[in-house]
């Protein structure tokens, strides 16, 4: 059982800038081991940034993040080993089959014999076991969602990054990764999530923080952070959406 | 819609790259420049008229096999998929961007180069001028569209994984003869070098000999040349005019056939080549002295280089040109210096393995979030390296050695022993420090797909591994430098990755080849 004390990811006064822009300014969020937990905002909002930081992929400007109790800049291996990572939009090795993928992150991770078992278990429950001989190049938006989900759950971190699991994939593979989050979740794990889909957010995080312009404007538990109304309507309320004029070529 | 599409084109132009599109105008502008010396000291009697022909020749076949010779390019400007989805008939589309294809360096250099042909025609007048003139537009209109036909034609093939062993061989070729190509007219020249004798055969070389002129003035690429010499000789227009109707018609129908190729491609999205797919899904790897770390990089290294197809195309040119080079060399009396094709071999495999961290794109997220997986990685690459390249080459230098009983086949295995410890090395080290971004892996799926120019990294690593050859051929004590590099740079390649991984990472996300990470 991870240690409640501890929290799974504390991020401390992060910026982060892009020559003048600033990408994330001073954003703080301190997630508990055991959670679900949703980060939410506009495109451009700093929800991607943050997450690339949080697992070490960027060197923020100024700031602290902290994994499981580990520094990711003074203690960055072990601060890596605790998390298990899925990126939005970026390669694999490209022309290997999920079973090989699998077999070598295992072997790069240095895994014990147990990989095997997991690896066979995480890919027929996400259904890629039908597809032995395909590489991962041929493989549709779904499907990559999928081999990313197994790859960061292969060495069973203690939690899980997420970027944008649910965009671009079809209602059954959005259901059989939200399944089994759900599992990973309920056995103690950590997921921290970014997300666009208010209705998955809502059925499934515990807590969550709407992020825009590069700063937290709510943090908390999902039925506080919605007051009353949906979570997607109390969203809009909070990010602030211009109205529409009616276009008149359209009539 | 050809004015919006030039527009278009014009402003593709502006917003850049520059760096290779001023590198070819300065350096073809100063080729052309010395043709059109060449034509004015003809005219004085200097240089015979000849030798024009043969430049003429020569730049007409960089336009056909310019494009093929570097199969990794796709040679448009305006990207086919964006119009793919304007409603408008592929057929229209393909012939207004033809006039588009007009526009640009090769072009441009091209016309300064046939400007020799009015020079040449000076001395016949104002008339002769005129028809030069014209035969200079009907001359660039048709290497303009033969060049452009070829290069629609090789992507066209380059979609299939028959057309990634054809781009291979075509570029070991082109590869052999740029190497070996001197060795027979050397051998000529030397003819008993190889017992110690550097007795010089001295050839008569003089004019260019008649017949060679005519031939070249019968091929297509000669046909304004012929034009123009006929007209300042006083020949009737039965001399003129056929070879610059010639030229227009057949310049016409090559833009025909290119209208056809293009408007396929703008009516279908390009076909994925069937990869080459595993038979045995899954099965691993076990190396004896590494770490179950670096068996895995191993045996993705390995995977990946047979199976993607910029690197396939890579792979089998590297293999290729060495045996291509030893069957040139084998057909002259210098056959002493066959084994000298493994040290050989060893360049071109670094030449064709300092790209892999950019072609293997934003897959790097995963070493970098992953503890212990860069230096796991870099050895791993060198390890494959070794096994592909590498070892091949010791082995290829020694086989030659034993075949030809050559008095150098020592001196070949240590020179090859230490090009291949160097180039097994810097290979990584340029792949890190120099690396070419192009599109990202998970969207190549064929090779005619841009996949970066690491023409930079290879113009590096072939002085470096070819010294090292050189070195370690002549004094067999230069091995231990090399062995110390292929201790010390690995150490490097991996300081470099963790303080500039991200950077690399963040540059291949946004595919911005500027983005340095340096």
């Amino acid at each position: 059982m991870p240690d409640l004390s501890v929290p799974a990811v504390q991020v401390t006064d992060l910026t982060q800038r892009f020559g003048s822009v600033v990408a994330v300014d001073g954003l703080s969020l301190t997630i508990p081991p055991g959670m679900f937990y949703g980060i939410v905002g506009p495109n451009g909002a700093g929800k991607t940034t943050t997450l690339t930081a949080v697992c070490g992929l960027r060197e923020p400007t100024s700031g602290s993040i902290r994994i499981a109790g580990h520094d990711l800049r003074t203690a960055r291996e072990t601060a890596l080993a605790q998390l298990g990572v899925m990126m939005d939009g970026l390669s694999l090795p490209e022309r290997l089959t999920a079973t090989e993928v699998l077999r070598y992150s295992a072997g790069l991770r240095g895994l014990d014999d147990g990989w095997r078992a997991r690896a066979r278990d995480l890919l027929e429950i996400l259904g890629l076991d039908a597809v032995r001989r395909t590489l991962i190049v041929e493989y549709s938006t779904g499907m990559r969602k999928k081999i990313n989900l197994a790859l960061a759950m292969l060495h069973r971190p203690r939690v899980l990054v997420l970027d944008e699991p649910f965009e671009a994939i079809d209602p059954v593979s959005a259901h059989s990764i939200e399944q089994v989050l759900k599992q990973y979740v309920d056995a103690g794990g950590t997921v921290v999530l970014s997300s666009h889909i208010m209705d998955f957010v809502e059925r499934n995080c515990r807590r969550v923080a709407v992020v825009a312009g590069g700063r937290v404007l709510v943090e908390g538990p999902v039925e506080e952070v919605a007051a009353g109304s949906t979570l997607n309507e109390r969203f809009v309320e909070l990010v602030g959406a211009d109205p529409v004029r009616p276009l008149e070529w359209l009539a | 819609m050809t004015r919006t599409l030039l527009a278009l084109k014009l402003s593709l132009f502006r917003n850049g790259p520059h760096n290779e599109r001023g590198f070819s105008l300065v350096s073809g502008l100063v080729l052309a420049a010395l043709v059109v010396t060449g034509a004015a000291l003809a005219g004085r009697g200097v240089v015979q008229e000849g030798w024009i022909a043969v430049a003429i020749t020569v730049w007409g076949g960089m336009w056909l096999f310019g494009p093929l010779a570097q199969p990794r390019h796709d040679p448009s400007v305006i990207s086919r998929e964006w119009l793919r989805g304007y409603p408008i008939r592929p057929w229209r589309l393909a012939r207004a961007l033809s006039w588009t294809e007009l526009l640009g360096v090769g072009p441009l250099i091209t016309l300064a180069c046939l400007t020799s042909l009015v020079v040449l025609a000076a001395p016949g007048g104002p008339v002769v001028v005129a028809i030069a003139v014209v035969a200079v537009v009907a001359q660039l209109y048709l290497l303009v569209w033969a060049g452009k036909t070829v290069a629609a034609l090789a992507s066209w093939l380059l979609q299939t994984r028959a057309g990634m062993t054809l781009a291979a061989t075509q570029t070991a070729v082109m590869l052999a003869v740029s190497f070996a190509g001197w060795v027979p007219f050397a051998a000529w020249l030397l003819p008993r070098l190889g017992e110690g004798d550097t007795a010089l055969v001295t050839p008569s070389l003089g004019g260019l000999p008649e017949p060679v002129a005519d031939v070249l003035a019968a091929l297509p690429t000669g046909w304004g040349y012929g034009a123009v010499v006929a007209a300042r000789d006083g020949a009737g227009p039965g001399a003129v005019v056929p070879p610059v109707a010639a030229l227009l018609v057949v310049g016409a129908l090559l833009q025909l056939g290119w209208i056809a190729l293009t408007a396929r491609a703008l009516r279908r999205p390009p076909r994925r080549a069937a990869p080459r797919r595993p038979a045995v899904p899954g099965r691993g790897l076990s190396l004896p002295f590494t770490s179950p770390q670096v068996s895995a990089v191993v045996a993705r290294e390995l995977a990946t280089w047979l199976r993607d197809p910029a690197r396939g195309v890579e792979l089998r040119s590297a293999w290729l040109t060495p045996l291509l080079m030893a069957l040139i060399i084998a057909f002259t009396d210098w056959s002493w210096a066959l084994p000298l094709v493994g040290p050989a071999a060893a360049v071109f495999g670094a030449m064709v393995a300092i790209n892999t961290y950019a072609l293997d794109g934003t897959a790097l997220w995963q070493l970098l979030t992953t503890p212990g997986a860069l230096k796991a990685d870099v050895r791993g690459r060198m390890a494959a390296w070794a096994l592909l390249f590498g070892v091949p080459s010791v082995v290829l230098a020694a086989v030659l050695w034993a075949a030809s009983g050559s008095p150098l086949g020592g001196a070949a295995v240590c020179g090859a022993v230490a090009a291949a410890a160097v180039g097994c090395a810097a290979a990584p080290l340029l792949a890190v420090v120099m690396p070419a971004v192009g599109t990202d892996a998970r969207d190549r799926v064929y090779p005619g797909q841009q996949a970066g120019d690491p023409t930079g990294g290879q113009m590096t690593v072939f002085p470096v591994v070819g010294l090292a050859g050189v070195l370690g051929a002549l004094w067999w004590a230069m091995l231990l430098p090399a062995v110390a590099v292929l201790y010390a740079a690995p150490a490097l390649t991996l300081r470099l990755l963790r303080r500039r991984g991200t950077a690399l990472l963040d540059a291949m996300a946004s595919r911005d080849a500027a983005a340095s990470v340096r």
